[in-house]
């Protein structure tokens, strides 16, 4: 049977070290706690449903899928395997030395009978070994074929020195209870160590003993060391998940600056956007001290895929460093220049990406907010549609259209008060290109077949989300507050929406300024209209049309909406995915007000566009105004043919009367 | 320095020729209310000049009151006063004369820029005219100022290229677009502040309008049809082509 | 009624302003600014070498006066629009600007709203000062040389220091009458030497649609269009052209499109006055050649 601490005189020190141990261990933290309380507060996101289940701050959901499991770590499965084996590995063994304190200090018999051969010896045995196998992996991996999201941008080495120490620790482990099994006998279930002391022979006592302690001071040293190190990400990730909003998409919340009524003092406090570490909230620093430079986020970057010098892990990275020489004074931009904040196009596929739930897209936003609120700084084709949205109410300068010219030829209903039951929300790139308008009439179409009661506001108006994704929260409330004094004065209770983005203002932002209403995009309507038996679409039968889907970002990642749009491709064709599709879907590039820039590198659509291209489908389908311009610009490159059509197009094609 | 920067609201010059109406031999009502395209270049050189010099800039307009919520954007761009002239009128003496009024009411004015045409009429003889009524040295199509103890360098933009112009004293330039003149977008503390700030609002004055009787205004008709042009003989098409062009004036 | 012009010495810009003197019936005078051989068919005519406005205004009043002028005539041009204006304040007469159009009366047609609309006057006292648009009346040949008086001009308000002429390959695009525009239809950079040709003939520049620019064949400084130049000329040619709606955005205020274009439902043919369906490489050497044809 084994003894703990067996010949191993003064071996009580090993305990009395702990306490220090777990001194050094608290103050780091302490030391990471204090610098993230520089912080401001969050801000309160006020339409967070109610059921979903917490405990004080912590929301259970995530923390224990995401945090403890590290589900997202599997979607790269080797990856995902390693980190399992070496983090439930040093779970298990955690947990074998603390049962071997409990025997000592209480006399708890852990070393007797079916546990001791079950957990004390199988199964810490094998958590070890699992765990040296891990550790093995990310240490060759790291060393010698580090994949490119690992060392771009900056590679975080610090990492090798507490995975070597680990694999100190496992290995001296193993070597020690090789040493005791060769020097007092085969333990029942030890079959690793077993195995060693075979390969060891018998070595002395005073090797046991060496090895005893070595391995002992190691494992104090590295629990000491952990909040110093990448480890910290042990108590980090699990808090950072934890406490992230559990909601879709990017979470901007409203900032609602009332012009009338603030105060003198108010104002100069008023910090707009982000210009300090300082004035972000403390959850952000939380963020920016929780990454571990893994660069998932990077590789899934469109800005960062096509030759731009964004990429989230660029601004996170620099943001932690800044996080971790306490630089929270200095101006963010002196390390971050403005034209790296203005290339995001807030796809979100980097918080998609993110094991630990970093808000990448959010960082970048406050920064932008700051540029362009209190600086005034915006690239030049984004300013000018930005000085359009303010002084005419819609991004589209130089369009060649009016207000009426989008449904000339059909009966579009206004909505009348008390009479109508849906608004058809007809947003700027509807009315104001000329490629979107016929999303519109088709649309109007369709509910006129389907005899749905609807009617559209005799003003296009602007929800005021291309001001948003500027950075202008001002101009965007300003706007918000505008229409939903309108929509409230016309009673309105639901609505249709065309496009995605406007879609996200009603049900994201809206609410918070007192704008509550039912809205549906209106990929889903036509679903519900379909199901419902209002509208038929022919079926195809025999060989059928190949389509492909392209999620538009403001749908399915914010939104996540990805069924509806497929159910109704299917019943006109045949669905052929790409490669990156759903919530993994690779952005057209018009989100963040880039619409109106001109790109470095290689276009973003045009990458989209030849991605689509590719599945050799006959259409290329999408359910986003924006996304139907950018991916039939991008597709000219490929093909003269015209291929790229919106759901509500197709659909009315395919209606049968 | 004191600077005074002229600035009219007219109706969106955005709007496309296919959704343009006329009401009364004006523009339709409906149309959003904008500060006046080369008026915006006009005050940010003014305020360009009013930081350069540490000077004080006030925007002067005439025209709505209505319109004091639009002028608001030019205060937040950068001016430090704002007086509007309530008034009407569209004939360019009755326009200068009152700007003038107000311009008095200023005080000792160094320097008074506008746009070098208004977004709605079309004529850019206002500012002239001002200057010459107000004695001061006029020079039009200006995109940049340098001045120093009352002695001024401007870049002048002509059809052909640029000219540097030297001279002194008190004088009136028109503006016109260039890329150091970009307005810029102002920060919303600006906007804040230019939302509390008084404006002082005046009674116009009404001189003789110029002897001028305005017959009518009309919308010239769109073609929108595409003429074909044959292409078995290209180079009788290409004749055809030309022979058009100069007919209908436009070669 | 007596008339007199104000002009450079340019032989264009008096032609378009003599063909305009001819609705007031009398053989006009001519003040000519700055240097060079007056051309014939004038009056009487005065020069100077001044061509800076605040510095002829008061000697031009003064012959104004003592002349008994009636029709005062310039070009809306930086010379004209130096001097006209605060010319009339000091005589107190209408000033009507960017005359377009005359007829009987003197009845005036101006532009507004950028063109958007077109308004008519009726001057009804003399004198009177107009500014005359350029490219809208024909150029009267004029013959011969003037026998010139020198206009006497007392403080130079105004020095000249420096005038630069900028060549930017040619006519800067927003300042050109024509432009010709290439577009991904031309498929290839080669496209671009023969529109360059044909804009040199017809005194024009040369732009690009954001495809072309996209394809490398051309440098972003000639793209029109929403995030590129817009450009007003009297006439467009949008060759290779597809007519997506942020180029149109570019030439919202064109007079004249002419689209070339191998697609019959290529959008351009929606903004266009006149259609060729063909490949360009047939119709611009066409072009090219009759242009020529006309020279000699």
């Amino acid at each position: 049977m084994r003894v703990p601490y067996w010949n191993i005189k003064y071996g009580f020190i090993i305990d009395l070290l702990a306490i220090p141990v777990i001194a050094i261990f608290i103050y780091g933290i302490y030391k990471h706690w204090k610098n993230i309380k520089n912080g401001k507060e969050r801000i309160k996101i006020k339409n967070i449903p109610a059921d979903i289940p917490k405990i004080g701050p912590i929301y259970t959901r995530p923390f224990v899928i995401l945090g403890i499991l590290g589900a997202r770590l599997y979607r790269k499965l080797f990856t995902g395997i390693a980190h399992g084996f070496l983090f439930w590995g040093m779970f298990l063994l955690a947990i074998g030395t603390l049962l071997v304190f409990s025997n000592v200090i209480l006399g708890i018999p852990v070393f007797k009978g079916f546990f001791n051969k079950f957990f004390m010896g199988f199964l810490l045995d094998l958590a070890g070994f699992l765990a040296i196998i891990g550790i093995v992996f990310f240490i060759v991996r790291r060393k010698f074929f580090p994949p490119e999201r690992l060392t771009a941008i900056k590679e975080r080495k610090d990492f090798l020195i507490g995975e070597g120490i680990l694999a100190f620790i496992l290995i001296t482990g193993f070597l020690l209870e090789g040493t005791r099994i060769s020097l007092t006998g085969p333990d029942p279930g030890s079959f690793i160590g077993n195995c060693i002391s075979a390969i060891i022979g018998k070595p002395g006592l005073g090797v046991y003993k060496f090895l005893w302690w070595l391995h002992g001071l190691a494992a104090l040293s590295f629990i000491a060391y952990i909040p110093f190190s990448p480890f910290v990400h042990i108590v980090l990730a699990p808090a950072n998940t934890g406490l992230s909003t559990p909601l879709p998409g990017v979470k901007m919340g409203v900032v609602d600056i009332d012009i009338e009524e603030i105060e003198e003092e108010e104002e100069e406090e008023l910090v707009l956007g982000v210009e300090k570490l300082k004035d972000f909230s403390w959850k952000r620093l939380l963020d920016f001290s929780t990454c571990l430079w893994c660069g998932r986020c990077h590789e899934v970057c469109p800005a960062a895929l096509t030759g731009k010098e964004l990429s989230p892990k660029r601004v996170i990275v620099t943001l932690a460093e800044l996080v971790k020489n306490e630089k929270f004074e200095d101006s963010i931009f002196e390390s971050i220049p403005s034209s790296v904040i203005y290339s995001c196009t807030t796809c979100a596929a980097c918080l998609e990406a993110c094991p630990v739930s970093i808000n990448q897209p959010k960082a970048i936003l406050r920064m932008r907010q700051n540029l362009l609120m209190e600086k005034s700084e915006i690239p030049e084709i984004m300013g000018r549609a930005y000085k359009s949205l303010e002084n005419r109410g819609h991004p589209f300068f130089g369009t060649g259209f009016g207000k009426k010219d989008w449904c000339k030829g059909i009966d579009v209903p206004l909505f009348k008060k008390n009479e109508t039951e849906y608004l058809l929300w007809i947003g700027c790139s509807i009315a104001y290109e000329e490629r979107t308008q016929a999303i519109g009439r088709a649309m109007v179409n369709i509910l006129k077949k389907a005899g749905i009661s609807f009617g559209v506001l005799p003003e296009i108006r602007c929800t005021g989300d291309p001001a948003k994704q500027m950075g202008s929260e001002f101009l965007f409330t300003e706007l918000a507050k505008e229409n939903i004094e309108l929509l409230n004065s016309l009673g309105v209770k639901k609505i249709i929406t065309l496009c995605p983005h406007c879609y996200t203002s009603f049900v994201q932002y809206y609410p918070e300024l007192g704008g509550e209403y039912e809205v549906i995009p209106h990929v889903v309507m036509i679903k519900r209209l379909i199901d419902s038996g209002a509208i038929s679409v022919k079926q195809q039968s025999g060989k059928k049309t190949k389509i492909t889907y392209h999620d538009p970002c403001y749908l399915g990642r914010h939104n996540r909406i990805f069924d509806e749009p497929r159910e109704i491709i299917s019943i006109m064709g045949e669905l052929v995915e790409m490669k990156r599709n759903r919530e993994f879907s690779f952005c057209c590039g018009g989100g963040g007000g880039n619409y109106w820039s001109e790109e470095e590198g290689t276009r973003i659509n045009r990458e989209r566009a030849r991605e689509a291209f590719e599945t050799g489908a006959e259409i290329i389908t999408t359910s986003c105004p924006f996304c139907v311009l950018m991916l039939t610009d991008g597709l000219k490159g490929f093909t003269q043919e015209k291929k790229v059509f919106e759901i509500s197009e197709l659909v009315e094609e395919n209606l049968i009367e | 320095m004191n600077i005074v920067v002229c600035a009219k609201v007219v109706p969106d010059y955005e709007v496309p020729a296919s959704d343009f109406e006329l009401v009364n031999g004006r523009a339709h009502e409906r149309f959003t209310r904008v500060i006046g395209l080369y008026d915006e270049n006009a005050i940010e050189v003014g305020v360009q000049l009013k930081e350069k010099h540490n000077g004080n800039l006030t925007i002067v307009s005439y025209g709505r009151e209505d319109d004091i919520p639009v002028l608001r954007k030019a205060i937040a761009m950068g001016g430090d006063k704002m007086i509007l002239v309530i008034g009407q009128s569209d004939d360019p003496y009755v326009i200068a004369e009152n700007l003038k009024m107000a311009i008095e009411k200023v005080g000792d004015v160094d320097i008074v820029l506008a746009g070098r045409q208004s977004a709605d009429m079309d004529r850019g003889v206002v500012p002239g005219i001002l200057a010459a009524m107000l004695g001061y040295t006029f020079v039009p199509q200006v995109t940049k100022i340098e001045s120093l103890n009352g002695e001024w360098k401007v870049t002048q933009v002509t059809e052909k290229g640029v000219r540097e112009i030297k001279g002194k004293g008190k004088a009136l330039f028109s503006i016109t677009d260039d890329p150091s003149n970009v307005p810029r977008i102002p920060p919303v503390r600006r906007i804040l502040a230019a939302k509390k700030m008084p404006v002082e609002k005046l009674e116009e004055v009404k001189p003789t309008s110029m002897a001028v009787e305005e017959l009518s205004v009309e919308i010239p008709k769109m073609e929108i049809k595409c003429e074909f042009l044959p292409t078995e003989d290209l180079k009788e098409t290409a004749r055809m082509l030309l022979k058009k062009l100069k007919e209908e004036r436009y070669l | 009624m007596k008339t007199l012009i104000v002009e450079i010495v340019d032989p264009a810009r008096l032609g378009e302003l003599y063909t305009v003197s001819k609705f007031f019936g009398e053989t006009p005078d001519l003040v000519a600014l700055g240097k060079g051989e007056v051309p014939g068919g004038f009056g009487k005519v005065y020069q100077t070498e001044e061509i800076l406005g605040a510095n002829i205004i008061e000697p031009l009043a003064d012959l104004i006066k003592s002349e008994g002028y009636e029709a005062i005539i310039f070009s809306s041009s930086t010379e004209g629009n130096s001097i006209a204006s605060p010319l009339a304040s000091l005589l107190s007469i209408p000033i009507l600007p960017e005359v377009i159009g005359i007829e009987e009366g003197p009845v005036i047609k101006k532009p507004l709203y950028g063109g958007k609309a077109i308004a008519t006057y009726k001057i009804e006292t003399t004198p009177f000062i107009i500014t005359v648009r350029r490219n809208c009346f024909e150029k009267e040949e004029l013959k011969g040389k003037s026998e010139t008086v020198p206009l006497e001009t007392k403080d130079k308000k105004l020095e000249l220091l420096a005038e630069r002429e900028e060549k930017v390959e040619g006519i800067p695009l927003e300042e050109a009458q024509v432009v010709v525009t290439g577009g991904r239809g031309l498929g290839s950079a080669d496209g671009f030497k023969m529109l360059k040709e044909l804009a040199d003939l017809l005194n024009g520049a040369v732009g690009a649609s954001r495809g072309a620019v996209d394809e490398g064949w051309a440098p972003p400084q000639i793209q029109v269009g929403q995030t590129g130049k817009i450009v007003a000329p009297n006439v467009y040619f949008a060759i290779g052209v597809s007519g997506a709606s942020q180029h149109l955005a570019g030439i919202t205020n064109a007079k004249c499109v002419v689209g070339i274009n191998i697609d019959e439902e290529a959008n351009i043919f929606k903004r266009a006055k006149f259609g060729i369906v063909e490949d360009y490489k047939k119709v611009v050497p066409a072009l090219i050649e009759v242009l020529k044809e006309e020279k000699v």
